[in-house]
């Protein structure tokens, strides 16, 4: 693969992180927009032979969490939630709304391992790297947090509706 | 009967590496026994994967969105960065990226065309970065084997003698001091049985210009005028009625195009 459809694949991966960091397309697009601004001025700190995807990943999540503090408060963008690609429904909807919820609540250090993990373009010690934190402590934190996200989910009331979810895929 | 595990699933890292799909084969029987015999560990499992599921098809959703011009620009520009970055790794550290620029193409006699023009091939399978400066320190090497004589700067007008004598051509001075940069020297190098006069030039701020003259053959092509990049540097050449140029510098096209006036006058 050469280098230049191993960045197009990783745009593409990045695009697909922000949109379920920030839950708004233009946001999204801004934030990819800032990491590749900022990796141009730092191309030169690259090695390499090392792989570019935690390197650029690394440069989105400290520029999201940069926007994060700037802004202090996070948009309230439920509204523009993007829409699952599947069996787009109502119910769907409402799941996936539910759960970017209660990701809401979780603190950052859990929240991201389970958005990054989520991606499946990543193994453990990739997105370990692109979170700048040892195996070991993305493992727990990726545990607690999704041991902390079922249990919010599970106080919403999504049980019942994946009891629904799956009445309505078996119908 | 197996009792059902007593651990919490939230600690159990081979349940997250099943959900992940890491588990290694050898583990998936027993783990899907597990699953089997301990409820808990079962919701759990299903429950992670259906999150994780959920996320996944709304990450997905950015394929679905229009292109982003600014983002494929962008895009363009790192991909270019990032060679650069490889090629200059590949290549060289940066104490020895000079040095190489002028050897790499005055010594090892391949010209810039040979060197740098098949980049694409070269970079599809880039050795590790230690193997560039051995290359550099090479080059050097071999330079020095078919360098005949070295001027100092103070000796500009033994050396032009000499080279004109030498080169059965009259070589003059590029003189490039009208631009605020003095001699450090002037070399003959030899490389298969082409003569080249080249002078090394720098200025107060210690950036370095290397000029090079050889004679032009009958049968080598009129090469027009050209700027070309590499990393930070940057190389004109072009042929006059007798000799054939190279000017290597850093800087912008302006500088070389400024240099290359100077040295053609």
């Amino acid at each position: 693969m050469t280098l230049k459809s191993e960045l197009h694949s990783h745009v593409g991966s990045l695009r697909r992180y922000a949109l379920v960091l920030t839950r708004d397309p233009v946001a999204a697009d801004d934030l990819v927009q800032e990491t590749l601004v900022k990796a141009i001025a730092k191309a030169d700190t690259f090695q390499p032979g090392t792989d570019l995807r935690p390197w650029l990943f690394r440069i989105l999540h400290n520029t999201h969490v940069s926007d994060l503090r700037r802004a202090r408060t996070r948009n309230d963008a439920a509204a523009d939630l993007p829409e699952p690609l599947a069996r787009e429904c109502q119910h769907t909807q409402l799941e996936l709304k539910q759960v970017l919820g209660a990701l809401d609540q979780l603190p950052e250090a859990q929240r991201l391992p389970i958005i990054l993990i989520a991606l499946r373009e990543m193994s453990y010690t990739e997105a370990a790297r692109t979170l700048d934190v040892p195996l070991g402590t993305f493992m727990s934190r990726l545990a607690r947090g999704r041991a902390a996200l079922r249990g919010i989910v599970q106080g919403m009331g999504s049980g019942k509706l994946s009891l629904l979810k799956r009445k309505g895929e078996e119908s | 009967m197996n009792p059902p595990d007593r651990r919490d699933p939230a600690d159990d890292m081979e349940l997250m590496a099943y959900v992940d799909g890491t588990l290694p084969p050898e583990d998936m029987a027993r783990v899907e026994a597990r699953l089997a015999r301990d409820p808990e560990a079962r919701d759990s499992v299903a429950q992670w994967r259906h999150f994780d599921n959920l996320l996944h098809e709304s990450a997905r959703s950015a394929d679905t969105l229009p292109p982003n011009l600014k983002i494929a620009a962008l895009e363009r520009q790192l991909a270019a960065r990032l060679e650069r970055r490889r090629m200059r790794a590949f290549l060289l550290g940066p104490r020895l990226r000079q040095l190489a620029a002028s050897v790499a193409i005055f010594a090892a006699g391949w010209g810039a065309h040979a060197f740098y023009g098949t980049g694409s091939s070269m970079m599809a399978e880039l050795p590790p970065g230690f193997v560039g400066p051995t290359l550099a320190g090479h080059y050097a090497y071999v330079h020095a084997a078919h360098q005949r004589a070295e001027f100092g700067g103070d000796q500009m007008t033994e050396a032009l003698a000499w080279l004109s004598n030498e080169m059965q051509q009259r070589i003059e001075s590029p003189r490039l001091e009208r631009l605020g940069y003095e001699i450090d020297s002037a070399r003959l190098v030899v490389v298969d049985n082409e003569p080249y006069a080249i002078f090394y030039y720098r200025n107060a701020e210690d950036e370095r210009v290397t000029v090079s003259m050889t004679p032009r053959r009958a049968t080598q092509p009129d090469y027009v005028f050209r700027v070309a990049r590499f990393e930070d540097d940057r190389m004109a050449y072009w042929s006059g009625d007798q000799l054939n140029y190279t000017v290597v510098a850093s800087g912008g096209a302006d500088t070389l195009t400024s240099l290359a006036a100077a040295v053609q006058e």
